[in-house]
């Protein structure tokens, strides 16, 4: 009754406004019609695979049968949330969770930025580009392998450990055996593999820096540091600040590949993460209701955190998703 | 000659020279193949009177065309000699099956078939049934996701050969409407799985469910395998030491201590990350099994909480700290154990002595010996908590999508016939195994599985020119292989093993409903984590022995009690079966 009462009275308004609106839209998509086709594509993307599936997140609160389908699986109210929630290691694997991401945003998030910057220097075009085909090798290579070359070089008498050994004068022995140095491992390792490939968008947003910017710089005499600080940076901000939302909103996420090819007893007390807890409970017993609410529980509190950090980035440097 | 062989030769004398009378059929001498009770009290009609062919095959080492010919493209088996306590069943009423039959088979096959649709034995069992077979083969190492894609698609195959992967197990499977019941279909359309399953106690009690309902085909074998897993001791290491095989945990110190002092620096490989800290080896000497057992009342056990778990960890973290066991067990990938295993740094393995039979002699001519599982005190027996049931190889079920289920049920059935056991244990007569004079086929040592035309090793032919894994009548002992062949000892350090050590510490087959199912999965993989935690924590050092007090409260809180009681209540429903 509210609602109705209410379109009746803006009514008049909505009406003189509507017309115009759609006018501009049909003005606009005849005018560019071919960059609206592009877009159909991507659209259909977004509604076939993202949207579409969401409907599927009922089953979060179902006991999931796959051969009694969709609709004759019985609905079990909150049980797997609950079951997360009271579960004994919920309050580890949160923790491990957001710590782990946390190191990830410490180090591999500023490693690319200062790669970039380091690159945007150099002037010597091959020692560039090798820097940069070097960095970018470790992207391609399959995680399993990457996996396997971290064990054979801590293993034992592997490289790391006997650089470690040297480093610190302490005998260590495999490296994947002590616990307060998986997350160094993992998130050390994962910039190895990750630093050049990230850094391709920095780049980017340098190159389209106003060179007029660098020469104004010069003429009061600016050293490299200088223009670095306070021409460079200052310019690609806003594409750090929408990445970093986007890590802030990635807190609660984990992949599962990669710690469960690097964890082992000795270590679940800092590698366990959601991820591969779900990967034990879940999906080794091929229990998607369960997986499927853990993973609704991350992705709200994501979402949570990407719109904290949102509004945040709004107000503070006016840069933001929306 | 004992009075038991003696007796069962003058019976089958009896059997045979009836059937000669009877039929008077050429060569009746040599005949064994007595009609069994079973065809005759059904009076199964028609069944094909094949010419024995026993005189000829038997004992023949260099078989015409011809001869090959028949034998693996006919079902005619009367060469074939009864080894075992009981005959194995030989209906072949079924075949070949009649029209245009392809079943599909969802099986995860061994890594060595690159094409399971072009295994020898399989297109020869095609042949033999009328049968054709369309595999469907997930990717190597991604079989457990495949099943549950293949199960949440809705879309099944006729049959799926090891449906325990369900979740909930078969039973569940068979609630949600995947699998079908063949309680009252086994009988009539696989005769020969339900003549051998119900020939022996231990078979028919391990492949019918608490209910009484029969819900697959099983791998079942003529007798309880040897345990597979132990203690292996380089032989040079003993004459290096000078020291006896220990069979005492002082004694085990003694030796690694020795063996440590005589250059092998890690003397005992105690295990790696693909777990092998729970082996019940050392373990078991306390008590302290892997997993549940069940105790001399029958009662069921966690082996986690028994009374000698500290000493047991104690014994570990002393040992660990005086470097005797390998410093990257916790750590260690399958590679990389076995590099050290056959490296000076290692004396004792803790494996199968059919691998370490691969590793160490065939690939490094190292020989060894195998020990029993460690004891206490001097002079107790040693425990182990394996023991085979009879069950082996693997199983099948028909699904509900299933079209034809009695042509599924005949091709399954085909592995529990006498042809059937020949040709999926022992391959192709001719270029793979040949028939010795007492009707047991073996093979020579020219054949294709030791000399493989693409020279692959045995490890690979064993898969490529017979099958390992399979519903059928395995006969392992016979026709592995690397147990049988020329030089190996693994077989004896099996055998000497399963017949030295006592297992009656170890639980039987048992199967949960549904719900406990679920509860059972949840509970054990809880407990589960913080076992392996805790444990692997205590032996490396990490966390003090008194620890493990603060391990016991967390597994009580988790639910120990409950876990205990689901499989108790199993195991007494195993009981009354």
């Amino acid at each position: 009754m509210l609602t109705l009462q209410k379109n009746k009275k803006t009514g008049g308004s909505a009406v003189s406004e509507r017309p115009r609106t759609a006018a501009v839209i049909k003005k606009d998509v005849r005018k560019n019609w071919f960059p609206y086709l592009l877009a159909v594509p991507v659209l259909i993307w977004f509604i076939v695979f993202c949207y579409g599936p969401m409907w599927g997140l009922l089953i979060a609160f179902k006991d999931y049968k796959p051969l009694l389908g969709f609709s004759e699986s019985p609905w079990v109210g909150m049980k797997h949330f609950i079951d997360f929630f009271q579960g004994p290691y919920f309050w580890r694997v949160v923790k491990n969770t957001l710590l782990l991401n946390l190191w990830g945003i410490g180090f591999g998030f500023t490693a690319p930025i200062i790669l970039a910057l380091l690159l945007n220097e150099v002037r010597n075009k091959m020692f560039k580009r090798t820097v940069q085909t070097i960095t970018y090798m470790p992207h391609f290579i399959s995680l399993v392998v990457v996996a396997g070359m971290i064990h054979i070089f801590t293993a034992d008498q592997g490289i790391i450990t006997q650089a470690l050994q040297w480093i610190t004068g302490k005998e260590y022995s495999s490296l994947l055996g002590y616990s307060y140095l998986f997350r160094p491992l993992y998130v050390f390792s994962g910039i190895w593999q990750s630093i050049g490939w990230e850094s391709i968008i920095y780049l980017a947003a340098m190159g389209s820096i106003d060179t007029s910017l660098y020469e104004a710089a010069d003429m009061d005499g600016a050293s490299r540091l200088r223009k670095m600080w306070h021409v460079t940076l200052p310019q690609i901000t806003p594409t750090i600040v929408i990445l970093f939302i986007f890590a802030v909103g990635g807190l609660m996420a984990s992949g599962y590949e990669k710690i469960i090819l690097l964890y082992n007893p000795l270590t679940y007390d800092t590698a366990d993460v959601i991820g591969s807890y779900v990967y034990r409970r879940g999906l080794r017993e091929a229990s998607l209701s369960y997986s499927t609410a853990v993973g609704l529980f991350s992705a709200v509190i994501n979402f949570g955190l990407l719109w904290m950090t949102n509004s945040i980035a709004r107000r503070k440097s006016e840069v933001s998703l929306w | 000659m004992n009075i038991r062989i003696f007796a069962k030769r003058a019976g089958l004398l009896a059997a045979v020279s009836t059937l000669a009378f009877s039929t008077a059929c050429s060569g009746g001498s040599e005949a064994e193949k007595a009609p069994t009770e079973k065809d005759e009290a059904a009076g199964k009609q028609e069944q094909v009177a094949f010419k024995d062919i026993g005189s000829d095959i038997r004992g023949s080492e260099k078989p015409t065309q011809q001869q090959i010919d028949e034998v693996n493209g006919t079902l005619n088996d009367t060469y074939l000699g009864d080894i075992f306590d009981q005959p194995i069943p030989s209906d072949y009423s079924a075949y070949p099956v009649e029209g245009d039959v392809t079943l599909d088979v969802w099986m995860a096959a061994p890594a060595e078939i690159p094409d399971m649709n072009k295994q020898q034995v399989q297109d020869q069992v095609e042949k033999l049934t009328g049968i054709k077979v369309n595999f469907i083969t997930p990717p190597v190492g991604q079989e457990a996701d495949a099943f549950t894609l293949m199960i949440s698609s809705g879309e099944l195959p006729d049959i799926i050969i090891d449906p325990g992967r369900y979740p909930g197990g078969l039973e569940a499977g068979l609630n949600d409407g995947a699998f079908i019941d063949l309680t009252d279909l086994i009988e009539k359309n696989a005769p020969n799985y339900n003549a051998w399953r119900t020939s022996d106690e231990m078979r028919r009690k391990t492949t019918v469910t608490d209910s009484g309902r029969l819900l697959g085909f099983y791998g079942i074998a003529p007798y309880s395998e040897w345990m597979w897993f132990g203690p292996l001791i380089k032989k040079e290491a003993l004459e290096k030491t000078g020291l006896e095989v220990p069979t005492t945990i002082d004694e085990w110190h003694t030796f690694l201590t020795k063996a440590k002092e005589v250059g092998y620096t890690e003397p005992l490989n105690y295990g790696s990350s693909y777990g092998q800290i729970f082996t019940g080896i050392i373990n078991g000497a306390y008590g302290v099994w892997d997993w549940t057992f069940m105790d001399a009342d029958g009662k069921v056990g966690w082996g986690p909480a028994q009374p000698k778990a500290k000493e047991y960890l104690a014994t570990m973290q002393q040992w660990n700290k005086e470097g005797l066991l390998n410093r990257d067990w916790a750590t260690a990938d399958f590679n990389q154990r076995m590099a050290t295993a056959i490296s000076d740094k290692t004396a004792i393995m803790m494996d199968s002595p059919d691998t370490m039979w691969s590793y160490w002699k065939q690939q490094n001519d190292i020989d060894f010996v195998g020990a029993p599982n460690p004891v206490l005190n001097e002079g107790d027996q040693p425990q182990v908590s394996y023991k085979n049931f009879m069950r082996t190889g693997s199983s099948a079920a028909i699904t509900t999508q299933a079209e034809n289920v009695e042509a599924a049920m005949a091709f399954l059935d085909f592995g529990y016939s006498k042809k059937g056991w020949e040709v999926f244990n022992y391959g192709e007569y001719g270029t793979v195994h040949l028939i010795d004079a007492d009707g047991k086929p073996y093979f020579p040592a020219d054949s294709y599985i030791y000399k493989d035309p693409d020279g692959q090793p045995v490890a690979t032919t064993l898969h490529k020119y017979r099958v390992h894994d399979w519903p059928n009548i395995r006969d392992e002992h016979h026709s592995n292989p690397l147990i049988v062949a020329e030089g190996s000892y693994s077989g004896d350090i099996r055998k000497t093993w399963t017949e030295e050590m006592d297992a009656s510490v170890t639980m039987p087959p048992i199967t949960f409903t549904q719900e406990e199912a679920s509860r059972e999965a949840e509970l054990g993989n809880q407990l589960a984590t913080l076992r392996s935690e805790y444990f692997a924590k205590i032996i490396m050092g990490e966390l003090p022995v008194d620890a493990y007090d603060k391990f016991l409260q967390e597994a009580q809180k988790m639910g120990l009690e409950e876990f205990v009681a689901l499989h108790q209540a199993a195991l007494d429903r195993y009981n009354q079966r």
